[in-house]
């Protein structure tokens, strides 16, 4: 029977705990360098968000699109008759092209006219599912001829957005007979929804017959792997097939890994992450400097140097944990303040996996620091002490 | 000359019974600082044996390597040329992990008490009981030997809140804990007031006798050579001289000026 040894003396604790000024001064580095790493990539989560969550209006579960696009403000147009060719596979329920331009649109008031991106659809077909837009009671007002409707997303540049309210697209007079909140991704500063009869006015001689993106419905119970794949096989190369989740993916990731976009976050996410490991570096030498007598000491009376190395180990862990708790709420705050000072068009919402990121960089800033510092400790010189 | 005393040779005047082994045994020493054109030797062919239960004050001139003796014998530098038996093991050709081994068994006093600040009395006696591996047994052992030491109102106080005698006599309680056979202390009376000093020399005596300990000590104290059962004096890394506290007294006495007096 062995009894269970009681615990060591944490030294590392009370060597943190014994300056109080120095450790709240530690603690508030270390929290700050967690808030501009929550920060810099809550604002580029919520940027990648707001560059994708048209999608989640879009109402199909499988989307075709050419390998050429880029995203959904640069596509390339390919042949309706692969949608034909993919309404024949099993499982497949109903399929919608969707058609997407730009248009120059003139602010009524100020005259200036500004790029506008365009939806055009069949408004026979459910392609979106905003409550504007979902029944075909609702649609019917843009089968008029010269209609359409307007983003409440869309810049103030753009002017007013009353019904009725009549400007110009394109030379071309256009009446606006509704409004709906979807936006058009990051390039795009405001959007406008038309039939695809209104479409073929504006952006004559363009055919109905090339399509940019195409949305496919499918049967109640249809595994949207097995479809894709049907679909993948059965299709020739100039259009690729993604599930929902899967083009959401690819965009996000054309914003984040081939625009500047990333970079600049991720920058920003690398600075906090230095800072921080300078922060820590600075606390935790200064900590050793001042107690290296102390360090000799315990390694003359037979301490080895490992034990040395756990305790500025431990200390760095500790002050980890401690920055990590307060930096993590004062983000939770800072997020629901960013949210509603842009009245929800910025969606910061915190997630598990950049709670879990954010955490494994904090530790990793602390343990770095921890193992510049720690070389002073583990190689004080134990015959020192007598001098 | 003048000088009466015996040039050092390897065979103390106090010698115990010879049947006792002695718990330090130095032949031949000789330490260098730096490599190369900087080699430079501190230390040059000591012989010496020191026997439990002695109090030894090892002093001379600053320079004169009495303090890398001490670490050396302390197994906090290696040895390279020579012996140095330290409680029957050759330390010289050991490697500095199992110098750390050796070191456990042998008490440290330090001029500055070099304590740490964050933890109580009890807890920095504590930090060389748990080398032992008593996670048990550590409070009470650490409350035992501070009593020893007349600290037992003052356990759960941090240096901070200690007089300078009490941290020095917290700094041998840590020393003393874990019942070490070999006592090694540096100047341990230079930062104490006279009395503060004495009770300090006191309490080491009495522990020398009860547990039968070597303790060797360096120190410029005049004030407390009287404790000692043998004085050596080093010079330029040389033993100049072996003696008992009354010869060596005489030897420094005013009346017998010498240019040895000087080297002090």
């Amino acid at each position: 029977m062995k009894f269970p040894t009681l615990p060591r003396i944490p030294l590392a604790w009370y060597n943190l705990r014994h300056d109080r000024p120095r450790l709240l001064v530690a603690v508030a580095g270390v929290t700050f360098a967690v808030l501009l790493m929550f920060m810099n990539l809550g604002f580029l989560g919520a940027l990648v968000s707001t560059t994708t969550n048209f999608y989640d209006q879009f109402n199909g579960d499988i989307f075709l699109i050419s390998p050429q696009s880029l995203e959904i403000s640069t596509t390339k147009a390919f042949p309706r008759e692969r949608l034909y060719q993919a309404s024949g596979i099993e499982g497949v329920r109903q399929v919608m092209p969707l058609y997407t331009e730009y248009t120059l649109w003139k602010n009524p008031e100020t005259k200036i006219s500004r790029a506008m991106f365009v939806y055009a659809f069949n408004p026979s077909d459910p392609v979106f599912l905003m409550p504007e837009l979902d029944t075909v009671k609702k649609r019917r007002a843009l089968q008029q001829p010269n209609t359409a409707f307007i983003d409440r997303r869309s810049r103030p540049e753009f002017g007013p957005q009353t019904l009725g309210l009549e400007t110009e697209a394109d030379r071309r007079h256009v009446t606006v007979v509704g409004q709906y909140d979807l936006g058009g991704g990051f390039a795009a500063d405001g959007t406008l929804i038309m039939s695809d009869q209104n479409f073929l006015r504006y952006f004559s001689p363009r055919p109905l017959t090339e399509v940019n993106l195409g949305l496919v419905l499918l049967d109640p119970g249809a595994d949207a792997q097995r479809v894709k794949a049907a679909l993948e096989d059965q299709l020739p190369a100039d259009v690729e097939v993604y599930t929902k989740p899967e083009i959401i993916l690819k965009e996000s990731k054309y914003w984040i890994q081939t625009t500047s976009i990333g970079f600049i976050f991720g920058l920003g996410v690398l600075v906090s992450f230095v800072v921080g490991t300078v922060i820590v570096y600075q606390i935790l030498y200064t900590d050793i400097r001042d107690h290296l007598r102390e360090y000799a000491t315990l390694k003359a009376i037979g301490y080895s140097g490992g034990y040395l190395f756990k305790t500025v180990i431990q200390e760095a862990i500790l002050l980890a944990l401690m920055g990590y708790v307060p930096g993590l709420a004062l983000a939770l705050g800072l997020y629901e303040l960013a949210y509603n000072a842009t009245a929800g068009t910025l969606p910061m919402r915190m997630t598990l996996f950049r709670v879990g990121f954010v955490f494994a960089l904090t530790v990793l800033m602390c343990a770095l620091s921890g193992l510049i510092s720690v070389r002073k400790a583990v190689t004080a010189d134990p015959a020192e002490v007598f001098a | 000359m003048s000088s009466a005393l015996p040039i050092a040779s390897g065979s103390p005047p106090d010698v115990p019974t010879t049947s006792t082994e002695a718990s330090i045994q130095v032949r031949n020493l000789s330490y260098f600082f730096g490599r190369g054109d900087l080699r430079k030797q501190v230390l040059f062919d000591i012989s010496l044996d020191l026997y439990p239960g002695q109090i030894v004050i090892m002093t001379g001139p600053s320079g004169s390597g009495k303090t890398t003796l001490l670490t050396l014998i302390g197994a906090l530098r290696s040895a390279t040329e020579g012996s140095l038996r330290v409680l029957g093991q050759e330390l010289v050709g050991l490697g500095s992990r199992q110098l750390v081994e050796i070191r456990r068994n042998i008490g440290f006093i330090f001029q500055a008490h070099n304590l740490f600040e964050s933890l109580t009395a009890a807890q920095n006696v504590e930090m060389a009981v748990e080398l032992t591996g008593n996670f048990r047994g550590k409070r009470q052992q650490a409350v035992d030997i501070l009593s020893q030491v007349g600290l037992a109102e003052r356990a759960d106080y941090k240096p901070a809140a200690l007089s300078g005698g009490q941290k020095q006599r917290v700094a041998i309680a840590r020393a003393l804990v874990n019942q070490p056979q070999l006592i090694l202390a540096d100047e341990p009376t230079a930062a104490l007031d006279k009395q503060s000093g004495r009770d300090v020399v006191t309490l080491m005596q009495q522990l020398a006798q009860e547990k039968g300990c070597t303790i060797l000590m360096v120190t410029h104290d005049n004030r407390i050579l009287d404790v000692a059962d043998r004085i050596i004096n080093l010079v330029d890394g040389r033993l100049e001289s072996d003696a008992s506290p009354q010869q060596y007294a005489d030897a420094h006495a005013p009346k017998s000026l010498d240019q040895k007096m000087f080297m002090m």
